[in-house]
C-alpha cells in the first residue's frame, strides 16, 4: 500500500547535495542520544559554512538545545545545504536558528537557473521527541529557492514543527514580485505518509493576493505537532486561542496536529504559534514551553 | 462513443456519492463575508479551481489514470497516499474518504464494472482509497481518454462548487448558470497543462483555503459537511 518502510528511520539516506561550481555547498549531520537522564549530543558534522557550536542544557539534563548557524545569513543562487538530524530513542532534541534565515535575490547572467536549496531531514526515533523551531525566512524579492522537509518518524515519536515564511522584506514594503520558492513538505510516521505539501510560489504571482491562496498577506506560518497527547482535547485548547493579528486556525489530522496563520508582519504570528507551543510542548514532551532565549535577542 | 456515456455518468451530480453535502471551505467563506455575492463566489470558486484543484487534484487524477490503466497498483498507492495527506483539514480528509468509499461501493453494484477482470480486486485492493483514485479507477476502467476525463472531473468539481454557492451565499440559478459558464470556459486550458504538470510542479499550497475550511470545522450553523 504505502512505500516500503524503512528499517528504521535512521536508515534514510542523506539528501543528495549535488556539488555545483558557484555558490556554497554545505553539510550538518547532528544525532542526539539518550545517556542516562541526559540527551548528548553525539554526532555534530558539519561541511561548509553550516554549524552548531555546542549543546546547551537551559532545562537541564535534557533537552538539548542546539543553535544552527549559518554563518553566511543567508542563502544565494547556487547554494545548496542540507541539514541531517537523528533523534534516538528517548533523546529530545530542540533545534533552533539564532535570527531569521534569508533567501537572497538571485542575480546575475542565468539567474533563472541559480535556485538555491536547503534540504532539512528530520529522523525520530520511538520515544524520542524533536523539536524544530526555526525562525522565520524571508524570501526576498527575485530570490529562487527549494525548501525541502523530510521528517520521518517512528511510532511513538514526538515531533512539533514550525515553518514561517515571510515574502518580501515586508519593513520595505518590498513584495515578492520576481522570483519562485518551491516549497516541499513530507512528515510520515513508520513510513505511512500522514502530511504532504508541495507549494510552488511564484514572485509576482496571483496566488499572492488570492483569496484562496497568501490574500495580499506576505507572511505564512505552518506548525505541525505528532505525539502521544495530540488528539481532540489539545486541539480544543489551542482553538481557544486567537491571534493578536492575522488569522489562524487548527485542525487535527489523524495523528497530526496542524495549526496555520496568514498575516501582515512575522511578529503576531510568532506571537501566536509560541502560544500554542505552551499548550503543545506538554503534550508531546511533557515539559513545559521554555522559549528559547536566543529568540528574545 | 461508451466511453463517453460512461464519462457522463461519472461526472454527473446524480452520482450518489455525497458531493452535494460538501462546500470545501466555501461555506466559510460565506460565512466570513469573503463571498456575498455571485462575484465573490465566482472569485472564490475560480481562484480554487486554479490553484488547488488544477494545480494538485487534476494532475494526480492524470496519472492515477495512466497508472490505472498501465497496471502499476505499487503507483497508484503512493498517488493515493500522497492525495490523503495532501488534504489540509480534518474535514477535506473525511471527505475524500467517504466519497471515495461510496463510489468504489457502487462501483461494486455495477456489473459494467464488475464484470471487467481484475478490476474489482485491484480497487479492494485498497484499504481506504480516496475520491480520485476511485474515479480514476472508473475512467481508465472504462477507457476514457485522459483528454477527456480531466476536463469532466474538473466540470463536475465545478458544478459542485457552484451549486454550493447558489445555497450557501445564496445565489439565484442564472446567476449559477452565469457562473459555470464564465468559469468552465477556463477549463480546457488548465485540464490540458494538467494533464502534462510534473510532479515536481503540482502546488496545493492554498493556505487562505486551508485556513476556510478549518475554521469551517467550528462554523456553528452549516449546511455543509466540509
Amino acid at each position: 500500500m504505502n512505500a516500503p518502510m524503512p528499517r528504521s528511520t535512521l536508515d534514510l539516506p542523506m539528501p543528495a547535495v549535488p556539488s555545483c561550481g558557484a555558490g556554497w555547498r554545505a553539510e550538518l549531520e547532528l544525532g542526539f542520544a539518550r545517556r542516562g537522564e541526559r540527551t548528548v549530543l553525539v554526532r555534530n558534522r558539519h561541511c561548509g559554512p553550516l554549524r552548531v557550536q555546542k549543546p546547551l542544557y537551559p532545562e537541564g539534563p535534557s533537552p538539548c538545545h542546539a543553535i544552527v548557524l549559518h554563518p553566511p545569513a543567508g542563502l544565494v543562487g547556487g547554494d545548496r545545504l542540507a541539514i541531517d538530524v537523528s533523534v534516538g530513542v528517548g533523546a529530545h532534541a530542540l533545534l533552533t536558528t539564532p535570527g531569521a534565515g534569508k533567501w537572497y535575490r538571485s542575480g546575475g547572467a542565468n539567474a533563472g537557473e541559480r535556485v538555491a536549496c536547503l534540504a532539512q531531514t528530520l529522523r525520530v526515533c520511538g520515544g524520542a521527541v524533536c523539536e524544530w523551531l526555526p525562525q522565520e525566512s524571508i524570501v526576498f524579492d527575485g530570490a529562487r529557492g527549494e525548501l525541502a522537509t523530510e521528517v520521518a518518524l517512528e511510532p511513538g515519536a514526538g515531533f512539533v514543527g514550525m515553518e514561517m515564511l515571510c515574502f518580501g522584506r515586508t519593513g520595505s514594503g518590498e513584495r515578492f514580485r520576481d522570483g519562485a520558492m518551491a516549497l516541499t513538505t513530507r512528515l510520515s510516521v513508520g513510513g505511512r505518509l500522514l502530511w504532504r505539501e508541495r507549494g510552488r510560489i511564484e514572485g509576482g504571482s496571483a496566488l499572492l493576493d488570492s483569496v484562496v491562496g497568501l490574500r495580499g498577506e506576505p507572511v505564512v506560518g505552518t506548525l505541525l505537532a505528532v505525539g502521544a497527547g495530540v488528539d481532540e482535547g489539545l486541539r480544543d485548547a489551542c482553538r481557544q486561542l486567537v491571534p493578536a493579528a492575522g488569522e489562524g486556525a487548527v485542525t487535527l489530522l489523524p495523528g497530526v496536529l496542524v495549526a496555520r496563520w496568514l498575516g501582515p508582519a512575522c511578529e503576531p504570528g510568532r506571537a501566536w504559534l509560541a502560544r500554542l507551543l505552551e499548550l503543545i510542548r506538554p503534550a508531546v514532551a511533557g515539559v513545559p514551553m521554555r522559549t528559547p532565549r536566543i529568540w528574545n535577542t | 462513443m461508451l466511453a463517453l456515456i460512461r464519462l457522463l455518468q461519472l461526472a454527473s451530480p446524480t452520482l450518489p456519492v455525497g458531493a452535494y453535502t460538501y462546500s470545501q471551505g466555501l461555506e466559510w467563506a460565506v460565512e466570513a463575508g469573503a463571498v456575498r455575492d455571485e462575484a465573490g463566489a465566482g472569485r472564490w470558486i475560480g481562484e480554487a479551481l486554479e490553484w488547488s484543484v488544477a494545480a494538485f487534484e487534476a494532475p494526480l487524477v492524470a496519472q492515477l489514470i495512466a497508472a490505472w490503466q498501465a497496471g502499476d497498483d505499487a503507483r497508484v498507492a503512493a498517488l493515493d497516499a500522497e492525495f490523503v495527506a495532501s488534504r489540509e483539514s480534518a474535514e477535506l480528509r473525511a471527505e475524500t474518504l467517504q466519497m471515495g468509499y461510496s463510489l468504489a461501493r457502487l462501483l461494486g453494484d455495477l456489473a459494467e464494472f464488475t464484470a471487467l477482470p481484475g478490476w474489482r480486486a485491484r480497487l479492494a485492493a485498497l484499504a481506504e482509497p480516496a475520491y480520485p483514485t476511485v474515479w480514476a479507477a472508473a475512467a481508465a476502467a472504462w477507457q476514457v481518454p485522459a483528454a477527456q476525463a480531466l476536463p469532466a472531473y474538473l466540470w463536475a468539481w465545478l458544478e459542485n462548487q457552484v451549486m454550493a454557492a447558489v445555497k450557501a451565499v445564496p445565489l439565484g440559478q442564472s446567476a449559477g448558470q452565469r457562473l459555470l459558464a464564465g468559469l468552465g470556459a477556463r477549463i480546457p486550458a488548465l485540464a490540458e497543462r494538467a494533464a502534462e504538470l510534473p510532479p515536481e510542479a503540482w502546488s496545493n499550497f492554498t493556505p487562505g483555503l486551508a485556513l476556510a475550511s478549518s475554521r469551517h470545522e467550528t462554523q456553528y450553523t452549516r449546511l455543509f459537511r466540509s
